[in-house]
C-alpha cells in the first residue's frame, strides 16, 4: 500500500472478486493438505481429519484453485517418491525387493488416503481440465521416479531374472514375494511390465535354454531328452501362474518350445539308437505320446514325426513283402501284415491322440508297400482260406468278423483287386466243393462286405457259387428220390457248377472205375431229363470219396481220398501191384495230379495205404505199387490228404495272371465306350486318366493296356481318329 | 466390517444431529465421501469415542441425500432448491444417486414431460443433441448451447460465429460442431469443444491435393472405432463426406461425391456397426431430388442406393423428408410430409420405398408452419416428430403406441433421445422439452 496510486486499479480489481476474501486463502489450504499428504507418507495419519481435509480440497477446487492444488500434489508426492526411491536403493542385497516391496505397499495406501481427501477434485476439476486422476498419477509417478531411478532399475531387473535363474536350478524362493514385484510392474502399465521384465525375462530364458537344449541333447538319450523338456515346459507354465502375467504363459512356451524342440527337431527324431523309429520298433506308447504333444507345439513338428513314421513304415513293410523267407508261408505273410497294422493302430490310438493325418500316413504307407508283391491278393485270399476252413474253429462270431474286417482293411489297400477276386473265387470253389468250409455265415459276412465294398458286380458270381451249392442239393434228392433202387451201391453227390460261376479249370475227365461211370451215367440221364438244353461235364479234378477197405490182417478202414485217389485205389481191387504207367493208362488222370496223388497215398506217414517200390520220396515213372497189407491207424475213418501245392506254382500262376489280363481287357473296353459315349470327343491323355480312375477300385489299368484296346475298337469300328488332330478320338454312335 | 454395536454412526451436520448406520452410508459407494469416510486407512475417533462427527454442511440437504441413501427414492421438499441439493449431491459424491433417482430407464411409451426449459437465443432452432449423462446441447444460428442434466447452462460456443449444421457428443466432456466457412477466411468448419467450459479444442481439417482447405461441414455422426464421419463442401472438389479419428483429430479418409449423386449436402448420416458401412442421406429441398445410399469406405464404392431421379411425381408429392437406418430389420425407414412411414429394404440392389398408408396420421393436413419430420430410433422404438407431437411406433410391425404432445411451443423442428431422456426442441418459440421416464416407485 506504499504506492496506492499506482496499483489502485489493480487491487479494486481484487477486491472484486468477493468469492476469497482471505488473499492467502489457497496457500493456507494447501498448507493444510500438503501437512497431511506428509503425515500420510510418514505413517502418522491417525490425527488427520478426513472431513476437514475433504473440505478443504472441496473448496480449493470451488474456488478455482484446481490447478494450485494439482500441481502442489505433483510436487510434494514427487518429493517423497525421491525419498522412498533413496531408502530403496540403500537396501541392503537381499532385502532390496523387501524394501521395494514394503515401500510399494506404503505408497498404495498413501495414494488412496490421498485420492479420498482429493476425491472431489478427481470428479470435477481433473474431468474438465483433462488431467490425470489421482490414482493413475501416483502409478506413473512412482514409475518415473522409482522403478525407472537409475540405480533401482537395472538392480530390480537383475535380481528377478537371478531368482528365476535360481528357481530353474531347483532352489526355492519366495514366490510372494517374487509375485507382488511382478503384480507391481503389471499395475504400472502392461507396456511396464513388458519393457522391465518380460522382454529380458524372454531374452535370458532363450539363452538359457539354447545351452541347456545343447547340453542334454549330447548326453541323453530322446526319451529322456523329451521327459525333460516336458517338465521344463511345465515349470515355466506352472511359474505364470505362480507369479507371471497369463498372458506370459503363451510367450514362454513359445520360447521352450523354439529351443527345446524346434531346434532340435532333428536330431531328436534321427537319434541314434532312442529316435522315432527305436520307439516304434519297442511300442514305447509314452515316449511316442510325448514327442507327439511336444512336437505338435512347434510348426512342421507333427509332420516331421510323420514323414519319419511313414518312411519307416515303408521300409518295414517293403522288407516284409519282399523277403523270400516270408513268401514261403502266405497265411504268416498276411498275419504279419495285420501285425504290424494292429502295431500301428495301437501307436496312433495311444500315443498320437488317434490323429488322422498319421491315420492317412498309415493306410498310404500300406498301401503303397503292399502293392509292391504282385502276390498279394492271392496271400490275402490264402489267408482268408485258411481263417475259414479251419482257422475259425472255436472262435466267436464277434471275433471272426473283427478278423474279416482286418482282412477288409488288406483288401482296401490292393490295386489289383480282380487279381484278389480271380483267386477268392477258386479258393472259395475249393472249399464249397470239398465241403470244408467252417462257417457259411462268416463266408457270407466276408462276401457282404466285399459288396459294400466294390459293388454288386464283384460278387454276383461269387453268390451264384452259393446257390449252385443250395441247387445242387435239392437235386440230389429229387434223384434219388426219383431212383429208389439206388439205396443199395456206392451213393453219388453231384454239385451241378454254373459255367461262368465257377473258376474254370481244363477238364480232363479221368476213367471212373465202372460202378460209379454207371452211377454217372444215369445221373446225367436224370439231370437233362430235368433240365433240357444243358451240357455236364464232370470235374472229375474236385471231387472227393469215402472208401471203404479192409487190409491184410483184416484191418478195416474208411478212407475219405480225392476222385482221384479213388479210381486209383479201386485200381487195387483186381490186382496186388501195378506200374506207374498201368496206373496212368487205366485212369488217364494227368501226371502232375497223378504224382501227386500216388505221393499222398504211398509216401506220407501213418497214411500210406499203397506201399512202392523202390521206396523213395518221389514218384518215379517206373515205381510200382502194391497194397500195404500191414496199414495201421488207431482211427476208423482215415483223411488221406492230397499234396496240394497251396500256394500257386509258378506255372499256375502264370495262368492265373494270364486270366486276370484277359479278364480285364472287356472291362477296359466297356470303361472306353462308357466315356466316349458321354464326352463323344476326347484326346489320348484324358482317356487315360479317366479309365484308371474309373477302374481304379478294381485294379490299376496299365496305359499300354488301354491303348491297345482303344486301337481294338476303333478296329471294331467303335471309335475313329479325328481327321485333323490324330491325337482326338470321336465315338462312333 | 463392524460389529452390530459399531454399526450406528452419529453426524453432526452443520448443528443438526443425524443418527444412521454405516451400512445406509455404504450405499452412496467407495468412490463418495462417505465410503471413504469409512475406509479403514482413516482413523475415525468418534467412532470409539461418543461424539459425533462433525460435517460442515447444509442440513436440510443431508436430510434428503440420507433419505436417498436410505431409500433409493428421491423427494425434495419444497424449501430445499433443487440447485442447491445437487451441489450437495456433488460434495458427497452422490450426484449419480440424485440423478438415478430422478428418472429411470427411458422407454418410449411412459415418458412424461419433466420441464421445459425457455432459452435465451433469438430466431428458430437448428439441432437440439442430447449428451450421454441427461445433458444436451441446442444450435440456434450460430451458437450452441449446452446444458448438463441439471439444465444448468454451460458456457454458450461457437465456431467463429458462423451458422452451425450440426452438433454431436463425443462423451460427455466433448461436443463437435460443424458450421458453414466464412469465404476466404478459413473460419467454419468443425471444431471440438470443451463442454463444460466451451474451450476450442481442436479445429479439423480437410486437406485436398496436401493443401488445407476451407469448407463447409454439414450432417455428423461418430463411429464406435472412434470415428468422426461429416459431409463436407469446399471451395474447389471437396464434395463428400470426410473422416476424421477422434483421438489424433487428423483427416484419415474423404468420399467424394461422383457426378450426378449428392453427398456434400447430406442432411443425415448414420454409422451402420453391421453392415460397417456409412448412411448418407441428401434429402428434398436441400436437393432437388432425394439420395440415399451406403458406402463402404474400405472399398471406396457404394454399395447400396437409391434416388427418386425419375420418379412419377404423385398429386400429394410423397418426397422423403427424414430416413433412418434400420439394421435389426435389415431395412430403411423413411418419412414424407405427411409423416407416412416408408421402409426400403437393404437386402435387395433396387430399393423402392413401400408406404405405409397404416401410418397415415395426418390425412393429409398440413400445420401452418410446416416443420418437416424427423425421424429416430431407440431401443426397438421409432420415433417421429410431426407438427407439435411426437410419435412413438413399437414392435416388429412398427405399431403406433404412444403420442407425446404439449401444448405450446409451435411445431418441433427436431429431437434427440440420450442419456435416459428425450429433448424436443420448438420452432416457434425459443423452448425445448425435457421428456422422462418416471423412476419406479418402492410403493
Amino acid at each position: 500500500m506504499s504506492n496506492p496510486q499506482k496499483k489502485r486499479n489493480f487491487q479494486i480489481e481484487a477486491f472484486k472478486h468477493k468469492v476469497v476474501v482471505d488473499p492467502k486463502y489457497a496457500d493456507k489450504t494447501w498448507k493444510i493438505l500438503e501437512h497431511a499428504i506428509h503425515e500420510i507418507y510418514n505413517h502418522n495419519a491417525s490425527g488427520l481429519s478426513f472431513e476437514e481435509l475433504y473440505r478443504n480440497a472441496y473448496n480449493m477446487v470451488l474456488h478455482k484453485f484446481g490447478e494450485k492444488l494439482y500441481t502442489g500434489l505433483v510436487t510434494t508426492m514427487t518429493a517423497h517418491l525421491k525419498e522412498i526411491s533413496k531408502s530403496i536403493e540403500d537396501a541392503q542385497g537381499g532385502l532390496f525387493l523387501e524394501e521395494l516391496n514394503r515401500k510399494w505397499n506404503d505408497h498404495n495406501k498413501a495414494l488412496q488416503m490421498i485420492r479420498d481427501i482429493l476425491m472431489y477434485m478427481d470428479r470435477t476439476f481433473i474431468q474438465s481440465a483433462r488431467k490425470t486422476p489421482v490414482h493413475e498419477l501416483g502409478l506413473i509417478l512412482w514409475r518415473d521416479n522409482v522403478i525407472y531411478s537409475s540405480k533401482i532399475r537395472t538392480r530390480l531387473l537383475d535380481t528377478l531374472l537371478e531368482l528365476v535363474l535360481r528357481e530353474r536350478t531347483g532352489e526355492v524362493i519366495n514366490r510372494g514375494l517374487m509375485r507382488n514385484i511382478i503384480k507391481m510392474l503389471m499395475d504400472l502399465g502392461s507396456s511396464v511390465y513388458q519393457e522391465e521384465f518380460e522382454q529380458p525375462f524372454l531374452e535370458v530364458s532363450a539363452e538359457f535354454y539354447k545351452g541347456e537344449s545343447q547340453k542334454f541333447i549330447e548326453c541323453c538319450d530322446c526319451g529322456e531328452y523329451l521327459k525333460k523338456a516336458e517338465r521344463r515346459l511345465n515349470e515355466e507354465m506352472e511359474r505364470v501362474t505362480h507369479y507371471l502375467d497369463a498372458k506370459s504363459e503363451a510367450k514362454i512356451t513359445n520360447v521352450v518350445e523354439k529351443e527345446m524342440i524346434a531346434n532340435h527337431m532333428l536330431a531328436l527324431v534321427h537319434m541314434e539308437n532312442s529316435g522315432l523309429v527305436n520307439m516304434l520298433l519297442d511300442d514305447k506308447y509314452e515316449d511316442l505320446g510325448r514327442m507327439y504333444n511336444l512336437f505338435r507345439r512347434v510348426s512342421s513338428g507333427l509332420s516331421t514325426v510323420r514323414d519319419v513314421m511313414t518312411s519307416h513304415i515303408r521300409e518295414i513293410g517293403k522288407q516284409l513283402v519282399t523277403d523270400p523267407e516270408r513268401l514261403k508261408d502266405p497265411v504268416e505273410f498276411v498275419q504279419r501284415l495285420l501285425d504290424e497294422k494292429d502295431k500301428y493302430d495301437k501307436i496312433i490310438s495311444s500315443a498320437f491322440n488317434n490323429d488322422k493325418t498319421f491315420q492317412n500316413a498309415l493306410n498310404s504307407s500300406f498301401e503303397y508297400f503292399i502293392n509292391l508283391n504282385a502276390r498279394s491278393p492271392e496271400f490275402i485270399s490264402l489267408f482268408v482260406d485258411d481263417k475259414l476252413r479251419k482257422g475259425l474253429k472255436g472262435v466267436s462270431e464277434e471275433d471272426v468278423e473283427v478278423i474279416l474286417d482286418k482282412v477288409m482293411m488288406l483288401f482296401r489297400y490292393l490295386q489289383e483287386k480282380d487279381v484278389f477276386e480271380k483267386y477268392y473265387k477258386q479258393h472259395l470253389a475249393k472249399r464249397l466243393l470239398s465241403g470244408k468250409t467252417v462257417s457259411d455265415d462268416a463266408e457270407r459276412s466276408l462276401i457282404v462286405k466285399l459288396k459294400t465294398e466294390c459293388g454288386y458286380q464283384f460278387t454276383s458270381k461269387l453268390e451264384g457259387m452259393f446257390t449252385d451249392m443250395k441247387t445242387s442239393q435239392d437235386t440230389m434228392q429229387g434223384f434219388y428220390a426219383s431212383h429208389p433202387e439206388l439205396g443199395e451201391g456206392p451213393t453219388l453227390t453231384v454239385q451241378v457248377l454254373t459255367t461262368g460261376s465257377w473258376p474254370t479249370q481244363p477238364s480232363v475227365t479221368c476213367n471212373l472205375p465202372a460202378e460209379m461211370s454207371a452211377l454217372c451215367e444215369k445221373f446225367r440221364s436224370y439231370y437233362l431229363g430235368t433240365h433240357t438244353g444243358r451240357r455236364l461235364s464232370w470235374q472229375t479234378n474236385m471231387g472227393t470219396a469215402d472208401i471203404k477197405a479192409t487190409f491184410g490182417k483184416g484191418q478195416k478202414h474208411e478212407l475219405n481220398v480225392s476222385t482221384y485217389q479213388m479210381c486209383v485205389l479201386m485200381l487195387f481191387n483186381n490186382s496186388d501191384r501195378l506200374s506207374y504207367k498201368e496206373i496212368e493208362q487205366a485212369t488217364e488222370i494227368p501226371a502232375s495230379d497223378l504224382k501227386r496223388c500216388l505221393q499222398s497215398l504211398a509216401c506220407v506217414k501213418g497214411k500210406n495205404v499203397l506201399r512202392k517200390e523202390p521206396m523213395s520220396k518221389d514218384i518215379g515213372e517206373d515205381d510200382a505199387f502194391f497194397v500195404n497189407d500191414k496199414f495201421t491207424s488207431k482211427f476208423y475213418k482215415v483223411k488221406i490228404g492230397t499234396v496240394v501245392a497251396q500256394k500257386e506254382s509258378e506255372p499256375e500262376k502264370q495262368e492265373t495272371r494270364q486270366r486276370v489280363e484277359e479278364d480285364r481287357k472287356p472291362q477296359i473296353e466297356a470303361a472306353i465306350v462308357r466315356i466316349m459315349k458321354s464326352r463323344k470327343v476326347l484326346d489320348h491323355n484324358n482317356i487315360i486318366t479317366e479309365v484308371t480312375k474309373q477302374l481304379q477300385s478294381r485294379f490299376l489299368a496299365n496305359p499300354t493296356e488301354i491303348k491297345k484296346r482303344i486301337e481294338s475298337l476303333i478296329e471294331r469300328d467303335f471309335l475313329e481318329r479325328d481327321n485333323v488332330d490324330r491325337k482326338l478320338y470321336r465315338y462312333l454312335a | 466390517m463392524m460389529g452390530i454395536q459399531r454399526d450406528r454412526v452419529r453426524f453432526n451436520v452443520g448443528g443438526r444431529t443425524f443418527e444412521t448406520t454405516s451400512t445406509t452410508l455404504a450405499n452412496a459407494g467407495r468412490n463418495s465421501f462417505f465410503g471413504a469416510l469409512f475406509d479403514g486407512n482413516w482413523n475415525l475417533q468418534p467412532m470409539n469415542s461418543n461424539s459425533d462427527l462433525f460435517i460442515d454442511r447444509n442440513p436440510d440437504c443431508f436430510a434428503v441425500l440420507l433419505d436417498l441413501l436410505r431409500t433409493g427414492e428421491l423427494y425434495i421438499p419444497p424449501t430445499v432448491p433443487e440447485k442447491l441439493l445437487c451441489r450437495e449431491a456433488q460434495f458427497y459424491g452422490v450426484l449419480d444417486h440424485v440423478r438415478a433417482a430422478k428418472w429411470g430407464q427411458f422407454d418410449g411409451n411412459r415418458l412424461r414431460l419433466s420441464r421445459s426449459i425457455t432459452g435465451p437465443a433469438p430466431g428458430d432452432g437448428t439441432a437440439i443433441r442430447a449428451g450421454p449423462n441427461g445433458g444436451c446441447c441446442v444450435a440456434h444460428g450460430s451458437m450452441v448451447h449446452v446444458y448438463d442434466w441439471m439444465m444448468e447452462e454451460h458456457p454458450p460456443i461457437n465456431l467463429d460465429y458462423q451458422r452451425v449444421n450440426d452438433a454431436g457428443w463425443i462423451d460427455s466432456e466433448s461436443l463437435v460442431i460443424s458450421a458453414c466457412e466464412r469465404l476466404g477466411t478459413g473460419d467454419g468448419g468443425m471444431g471440438l469443444f470443451s463442454s463444460s467450459t466451451g474451450e476450442l479444442r481442436y479445429k479439423f481439417q480437410v486437406s485436398h491435393d496436401n493443401q488445407i482447405k476451407s469448407y463447409t461441414a454439414g450432417a455428423l455422426t461418430f463411429s464406435s472405432d472412434y470415428k468422426i464421419f461429416s459431409s463436407c463442401k469446399g471451395r474447389s472438389n471437396e464434395y463428400g463426406v470426410g473422416v476424421w479419428d477422434q483421438i489424433t483429430g487428423k483427416q484419415i479418409d474423404f468420399f467424394y461425391e461422383s457426378p450426378g449423386w449428392s453427398l456434400g449436402d447430406a442432411d443425415k448420416l448414420q454409422w451402420l456397426n453391421g453392415y460397417n458401412c456409412l448412411l448418407v442421406a441428401t434429402l428434398f429441398p436441400r436437393k432437388d431430388n432425394c439420395y440415399i445410399s451406403l458406402l463402404d469406405f474400405r472399398e471406396k464404392n457404394m454399395v447400396w442406393s437409391w434416388s427418386d431421379i425419375g420418379a412419377p411425381i404423385t398429386f400429394d408429392e410423397k418426397r422423403v423428408r427424414d430416413a433412418i437406418a434400420m439394421e435389426g430389420s435389415n431395412s430403411i425407414c423413411v418419412v414424407n410430409e405427411y409423416e407416412d412411414l416408408g421402409f426400403m429394404d437393404l437386402r435387395s440392389a433396387a430399393g423402392s420405398v413401400r408406404w405405409s398408408s397404416r401410418s397415415r396420421l395426418m390425412n393429409g393436413k398440413m400445420s401452418d408452419e410446416p416443420c418437416y419430420p424427423k425421424l429416430a430410433l431407440h431401443d426397438g422404438q421409432l420415433f417421429s416428430s410431426m407438427s407439435d407431437c411426437i410419435s412413438v411406433f413399437s414392435g416388429p410391425d412398427w405399431v403406433l403406441t404412444s403420442r407425446l404432445r404439449r401444448g405450446q411451443g409451435g411445431s418441433i423442428c427436431d429431437f434427440s433421445i440420450g442419456g435416459d431422456r428425450l429433448f424436443a426442441l420448438h420452432s416457434e418459440e425459443n423452448v425445448f422439452d425435457i421428456w422422462e421416464t418416471p423412476p419406479t416407485s418402492v410403493l
